[in-house]
């Protein structure tokens, strides 16, 4: 798809709080004003603006234009995405198609999430009502659940072994400053803690947070004039569900094996060549699938994979490293950007105590939405190198 | 007043003669069966789709049991996939009362469901939603 080839050149993010003491605007603009201090820029080079946030939520019109005008950044296409979890991503896929594309050098993408205030906890999202298995009373932890049940019957795994993704994700985001969830947990804690959709219980799912993530793209010239380590948008990759309500297999994420193959074509890069992947982790069960999903092991093998440490620090490739949403939150419209500012981080060598030794190339995915008859509504795959 | 909603008539037939309630999927002439009824077929855009009776029983291929359910309804709440011999795979809540533990027990993945009619929510009035739902046999 590339015209031209695309460089992130700035990151920045918010923390990402349990309950943001800022509204999300505030949010946006925090996280847009750190990427573009980063990125060493005067703002008025930017040239197109787009904004990720899961609509319906705040109830806002025009949310980017709110975040953004009053920085300054007005006078340019300014356009707000919406596909759930997946907003923030595809926000940046967005603006590396503007810089790709010739439309601008410079483009600027954030996503952005204020969940405290319009969600209370003790809730689960929920696909619409409207929907023939929203109506039956179907949530997003009760889907994953599904898939839960289905692989442990499938493939003789256990609540101890799907336990293991929690607590090695908890234990990265100690070392992530960024992240609200940092206290250590143990096997014994995720199985034994409330039940949320059996056999999933509240430490198996991730938490609601708050937060902002802003990137910034532009060209190669623009990138290299500011002198900063490159990462390149090796790869930056949309597709949506095929609805099918014929037998389905729970076990393989069809959406993200397709949108994984075709990423990896885009960037001409395989999974052995991948040494972080930030992944959909809403779930524990997520982490299983997408092990698989993008190729890291056979399909039914993820569990001895992630029993062997192969995808921790030290192994073939580091899953979650920032603590993933498990142990970051999940600010829905922003985690999608926040993975990308996570993954040009480590292949900077900006990640402290959490860097990945060696990171040459970072893979991002985020699916979006529960809709009746879609494996996810989207997925969105960036993969970026150094 | 309360009042009770038959939801999805194009999709669940209850006969009126006391016999046991099926589900309606709908086939289209390129041989891809739906469920519920959609305006054109997703396969090949025929509006041309001819209902097709779903056997009253099917395979319970996945389920969950909610403790933290959707505003309004009531938990634990069990819902699962069940996969018809039709081709059809359809989602519903499974009628088992009582807590966590004794539904847990009365479920396994495989086991024969068949389908029911029933509440499947109420609104804040009271009013009833009925449509289909699944019970172990």
């Amino acid at each position: 798809m590339n015209d031209r080839e695309v460089y992130i050149i700035g990151a920045g993010m918010t923390q990402l709080y349990r309950k943001a003491p800022m509204p999300l605007d505030e949010l946006g603009r925090q996280a847009i004003f750190a990427a573009v201090k980063d990125a060493g820029i005067n703002f008025k080079e930017i040239g197109s603006v787009t904004v990720g946030n899961m609509g319906g939520l705040s109830g806002a019109i025009c949310i980017g234009q709110r975040i953004a005008c009053s920085l300054g950044l007005g006078g340019v296409p300014m356009i707000n995405v919406e596909s759930a979890c997946s907003s923030g991503a595809m926000a940046v896929n967005k603006a590396v198609e503007h810089v790709a594309s010739g439309k601008c050098d410079v483009a600027l993408a954030v996503g952005v999430e204020h969940l405290s205030s319009v969600r209370g906890s003790g809730t689960a999202f929920a696909p619409d009502s409207r929907d023939p298995e929203g109506l039956q009373g179907a949530t997003m932890p009760g889907i994953y659940a599904m898939r839960t049940r289905r692989y442990m019957h499938e493939f003789g795994a256990t609540l101890e072994d799907m336990a293991l993704v929690a607590v090695k994700n908890r234990r990265h985001a100690m070392n992530n400053p960024y992240s609200s969830f940092r206290t250590p947990i143990t096997v014994e804690e995720v199985v034994n803690a409330r039940m949320v959709a059996d056999p999933l219980t509240l430490l198996m799912s991730c938490p609601n947070a708050d937060g902002g993530a802003s990137v910034v793209v532009a060209t190669k010239e623009v990138a290299q004039r500011l002198g900063k380590k490159l990462v390149k948008v090796a790869a930056s990759h949309i597709t949506s569900g095929i609805f099918k309500n014929s037998f389905r297999d729970f076990t393989e994420m069809e959406i993200t094996i397709r949108g994984a193959k075709e990423s990896y074509e885009e960037a001409g890069l395989g999974p052995d060549d991948i040494s972080m992947v930030e992944c959909h982790d809403a779930f524990v069960i997520g982490e299983v699938l997408y092990l698989e999903a993008m190729g890291f092991c056979k399909h039914g093998e993820a569990i001895p994979f992630l029993k062997s440490g192969q995808s921790d620090y030290g192994g073939k490739v580091v899953f979650s490293p920032r603590g993933g949403l498990l142990s970051c939150g999940h600010p829905t419209g922003c985690s999608g950007c926040a993975q990308i500012v996570e993954a040009t981080w480590q292949l900077r060598g900006e990640a402290g105590d959490r860097q990945v030794p060696g990171c040459k190339a970072a893979l991002t995915h985020v699916t979006g939405g529960g809709v009746y008859g879609l494996d996810n509504a989207a997925c969105t795959i960036h993969i970026l190198t150094n | 007043m309360a009042e009770q909603v038959v939801f999805h008539p194009d999709i669940l037939c209850i006969p009126e003669g006391g016999e046991k309630p099926y589900l309606i999927a709908y086939k289209c002439s390129c041989g891809s069966a739906w469920f519920p009824k959609l305006p054109f077929c997703p396969n090949c855009w025929s509006d041309k789709l001819e209902p097709m009776p779903l056997s009253r029983t099917g395979k319970l291929y996945t389920y969950t049991i909610v403790a933290i359910p959707q505003p309004g309804l009531q938990a634990p709440l069990a819902y699962g996939f069940v996969n018809f011999p039709e081709g059809v795979s359809v989602c519903a809540q499974i009628d088992v009362q009582g807590d966590l533990e004794t539904i847990q027990k009365a479920l396994h993945i495989d086991m024969d469901v068949e389908v029911a009619a029933g509440v499947i929510r109420k609104d804040k009035d009271g009013n009833e939603t009925i449509s289909y739902r699944f019970k172990p046999i």
